[in-house]
This record gives C-alpha cells, structure tokens and sequence, in this order.
C-alpha cells in the first residue's frame, strides 16, 4: 500500500466513523450535530389565552390550559422533557393530564416515557404498533382508530386519523372553541416527508388532508414550522398533489432512478442527504409505479 | 256530574300512575325498592385473570394485569365500594381503566367514585346521552369507532358497532381470553330498545353481526349468567326475528293487540315484555 493510499484509506475510514457516530447521534443531537446537542432550545409562543406552542427542536408542542390540568399535542425529543415542563410551569400551576402524539416519531414521542403514570398518553393504534416495532419507549396505553376526544376542565380536544400520510398512523388534534388545529407532519415543512417504513403514502395524503380540511379552523400549528393559516394547509395539500402527478409522470416514462432524483432535487428541495429522500425517495418510486 | 265509579277509576288510575313513577324515579334503588342501598354482588372466576361481578345492575367484568385493573362497567353508586371491594379480594392492583359499555345508570353509577383515579371511557354517544340526560359522573375521554388499552401487557378492545340497546353501546374484547363483555346489546332474554337514547330494534341484529365477527367463545352479557358464544347468536336471531314479525304482521293489517299477542304468550324465545311495552316506538320505527 502507497503512502499516499494509506493517508486516503485513513481519512475515509475516519470520515465514516465520524458519519457514523454523527447518524447513530443524529436523532437527540438536533439538525447541526454539533456539541452540547443535549441542550434543549425551545420558545413558548401564547397562541390564544388558553393555547401555547412550544416550537424549537423537534415537532412544534400544543399547550392547551383547563382549571383541571394540561392537555399537551406531541413531547419532541427525551432531552426537551425538562424544558416543556418548566415551560408549562411558567404558565399555568395545572399538571400535565394529557398527551396527544400525532405520530411515533422520536421528535414528537420522545419525552413520554418521562410523564409519570398519571398523564394520559394517547395516539392512533397505528401510531403505537410503529413505535413497539421500532423499540421506541413510552408507548401509549390508550389507543383510538378514528377517533377520540377528550373532556377537560369544560374544554373539548378533539383528536382524528383522516387517513395515511406522513405514517399510517398520523392524527390531527382540534380545538372546536379555538378553530385550531395541530396537523402534525401531515403539515410540515414545505414539501412531505414520507416515511414507508412507517406506512406514509404520498398516494392517499391529499385525500387525507381533504378531510381533514372538512374541519372548520382557521389556525394550523403545522409539525413543524410557524403558525399557519387554513389556506396554507390548502397551499400544502396542492404541492402534495403537484409532487405525485408529476412523479408519477416520469415514473411512468420509465426515466432513471438518477434523473427523477434530480427532479426532486431541484424542484422540490429533496436533498440526497435528507430524510425526504431517505425516508421517502424510494418508496416513494414503488408507490407509484403500482 | 262525575259518577262514584268513574271517580273509583280514575282515582285508582292516578294511584296506579303514581306508584308507577315513584317505581320509576326509584329504579337506581333496585327492583324491589327495598333496602336499596345495600350492594348485594358475588364476583365469579372466569379465568385466571378475568372475573365478573354479578348482582346488582349490570354485570361488572375485571380484567386483571401486573400494571392495574381494566373495570367494565361500575354499576350503580351504592355499588361503588363493594366493587372496590371485590376486587381487593382478587388482586392488590388498583383500578386503572373503567370502560363504560353504555349509558344507564346500571352500568355507570360509580363513575363519580373512579374518576379521581381512574380513566373512565365510552362512546361519544354514551357521553353525549349522559350530558343531555344531566348524569353524574361522565367521562373525560370517549371514542367513536374503536379503543385499544394496553395495560401490562394485556390488551382490551372497545368497539363500536353501531346502534341497538342505545345509539352508543359499545362491546368490550379481551383478544387473549376470545371472551367479549356484550353490554346490554345482549343482556337477559331478549332486546330492551331505549328510543330515548337512540336505540334502534331495526338495527339491533345488523349490529350484532359485526359483534359476531370476533373470535370469542365466551360472552360476559350486560345482564344475566356468563354465557357460551352461542347464547349472543341465538338472541342476535331475536332482535332479527322481532322486527320481521312485527313488520310482516303490520302488512297483513294486524292491530297492535294482536301483534303484541306473539310477545305475550308462550312466545317462548319470543316473550318478551320489553317489546309488548315499546311497541308503539317499534312500530313507528318499522314504519
């Protein structure tokens, strides 16, 4: 082996170590992967007089306040749970009675194994079943199939599954008094992140967000992302649909996996590297060659 | 002037009347009207882990896990402790979930006693029907199609199938013991419709078709003995069989008295005094 061999041998074989660590990390290490990931960083915006968002890392949380306690949409990553909490505390003395998951995902399940027992945690039985598949912890024990709501305090939350998306298990929480919806990732970002191992569709997501549109709201707390409006969700729906015709299309014209890569690239802002393309790119080319 | 034997009736009438709503108003208390606050249960041994508290109101199913206890349905508020009770007797676990399979104050009577530590869930219409008829002890947490509870490592399933009994019954499954806990979608000897509630005895039997579809093999019913599969069948033919009767005899121009005949005497599987009683609402709903 060449001197020269040796040091490009080297550097690789360090590059993919640090890959590695930086991935094996990457989920409570945040988007930079830099030092101090465990730091939470998080902003509590007043949404209503009864309604926070907690936005920063991981999914953006709901913090909706009754005279009898909590009720929160989504707990991003395990090591946000302390700063949700004190957040919470700097509104309101009520516990924490309720949690919402929109979905199995670590960045919006992470801290409910923290909840003491007393929290209700609930999600679709969908949602659950990915989470016992991936080893997640804290998995809920209530479960629903389309839909539950939830009576606090006077106040009604209202959650529903509408249909397979970002997972197969994705469900939207409304609050009916507010004309608010929290969508998680079935609204987030701008162009969708479909996750097949999850049971994503990008073939039934636009049905999914019809129905869900069948709700009279005016604000969207997205997955992730700033506070929305209804014709946002309308503007999101339309590119999910944009996506699949056009996919679709060039799937159809038998073109490369390479070239429709491209398209995805430059047009709607999958970069190869990213967990649009990861996660979605080639499920997404099976879905729809079928 | 009023004659003396018209005001005999009619006195006698207003008598009969009264003691029936003071029967009525009383009915929480129990049949008999008696001594009604002393809880009179025995709690049966199903399997190793699911017992059923049988006595007063409507049958109580407790399903017991390493993490607390699923309750189905708490009967009535005297009943309350004695089920804590009777479930002190079986386990040291606490009572986690009380899952409400319908309305009546026969199956929901304790919730005012668990709701503090305990998640009580129904239906959305359960929960609907509780609020309009001013109920104590209504639920936080309510479901429309179907609930899973998980719960050291056990499942319960929750269901809804559609309109019978009320128009928010809802049957609870225990997958690992194929036992289901009816509610009063089977209860008794036969179909009690609470029009009030959204009952339906045109729906009944198409309901318990999809009730039908789990795999169990043994039915805990809303009311009565812990019974074989065969015994939900038999009365999903019943609540099938009554409004064919029923409509069939209102086409070959039979009076109400006639019809309610067939229900009356040696009906056998047919007698059934729920129906001679709501015969006008079951004709008017086959209408």
């Amino acid at each position: 082996m060449t001197r020269t061999a040796l040091v490009r041998f080297s550097a690789l074989t360090i590059a993919l170590g640090c890959g590695w660590i930086a991935y094996t990390q990457a989920p409570p290490q945040g988007k930079d992967g830099k030092q101090q990931a465990k730091q939470a960083n998080n902003k509590l915006n007043k949404v209503t007089d009864d309604l926070y968002e907690i936005e920063g890392d991981g999914g953006n949380v709901a913090v909706y306040l009754t005279n009898e306690g909590v009720i929160v949409v989504d707990d991003k990553f395990e090591y946000d749970f302390n700063d949700i909490m004190a957040k919470i505390k700097s509104v309101t003395n009520q516990p924490v009675k309720y949690v919402l998951n929109t979905h199995h995902h670590g960045d919006h399940t992470g801290s409910n194994a923290q909840f003491p027992p007393a929290t209700e945690l609930i999600s679709t039985l969908n949602a659950r079943k990915n989470m016992i598949e991936g080893k997640q912890s804290g998995a809920p024990r209530v479960t629903f199939t389309q839909e539950t709501d939830v009576f606090l305090g006077g106040k009604h939350v209202q959650m529903r599954y509408f249909g397979r998306g970002h997972t197969n298990g994705d469900a939207m929480v409304y609050f009916p008094a507010l004309r608010l919806i929290h969508a998680g990732d079935l609204m987030a970002g701008t162009s969708p992140l479909i996750d097949y191992a999850g049971g994503g569709s990008l073939k039934e997501w636009a049905a999914t967000l019809d129905a869900a549109m069948k709700l009279d709201f005016d604000t969207v707390i997205p997955g992730h992302g700033p506070i929305a409006k209804k014709a946002d969700m309308l503007t999101y729906r339309n590119n999910v649909e944009k996506l699949r015709t056009e996919i679709t299309g060039i799937v159809r014209q038998k073109k490369s996996r390479d070239e429709i890569a491209k398209v995805v690239q430059d047009k709607y802002g999958w970069a190869p590297s990213g967990l649009q393309f990861q996660r979605g790119f080639d499920g997404m080319l099976a879905e729809l060659a079928r | 002037m009023m004659s003396r034997t018209l005001f005999v009736r009619l006195f006698a009438g207003i008598t009969v009347l009264g003691c029936a709503w003071i029967a009525y108003t009383q009915a929480p208390q129990g049949k008999d009207g008696k001594q009604a606050k002393q809880p009179n249960n025995t709690i049966q041994k199903v399997t190793d882990d699911l017992y059923a508290i049988i006595g007063d109101g409507g049958n109580s199913s407790v399903y017991i896990t390493n993490e607390g206890v699923i309750l189905v349905d708490d009967k009535f508020e005297y009943d309350g402790q004695d089920i804590i009770d009777k479930v002190k007797s079986v386990t040291n676990q606490p009572i986690k979930y009380v899952l409400n399979t319908h309305l009546h104050g026969d199956h929901t009577g304790s919730n005012v006693l668990f709701l503090p530590r305990a998640e009580v869930i129904a239906t959305k219409m359960a929960r609907d029907n509780m609020v309009k008829n001013n109920q104590p002890g209504v639920m936080r947490v309510t479901f429309t199609d179907e609930t899973d509870i998980f719960l050291g490592g056990k499942e319960v399933r929750m269901k809804y199938y559609g309109r019978g009994h009320t128009n928010g019954d809802a049957v609870v499954y225990f997958p690992a013991l194929r036992i289901l806990a009816s509610g009063d979608l089977g209860a008794n000897n036969g179909p009690n419709v609470d029009f009030a509630n959204g009952g339906s005895m045109k729906e009944w039997a198409q309901t318990l078709d999809g009730v039908l579809k789990l795999d169990f093999n043994t039915v805990i019913p809303g009311h009565g003995p812990v019974s074989p599969r065969q015994y939900l069948i038999d009365y999903r033919n019943v609540a099938a069989g009554i409004p064919t009767t029923v409509t069939s005899m209102v086409r070959q121009g039979k009076g109400k008295d006639e019809i309610a005949k067939v229900f009356t005497t040696n009906g056998g599987l047919w007698a059934n005094p729920n129906v001679v009683n709501k015969l006008d609402q079951i004709m008017a709903e086959l209408k």
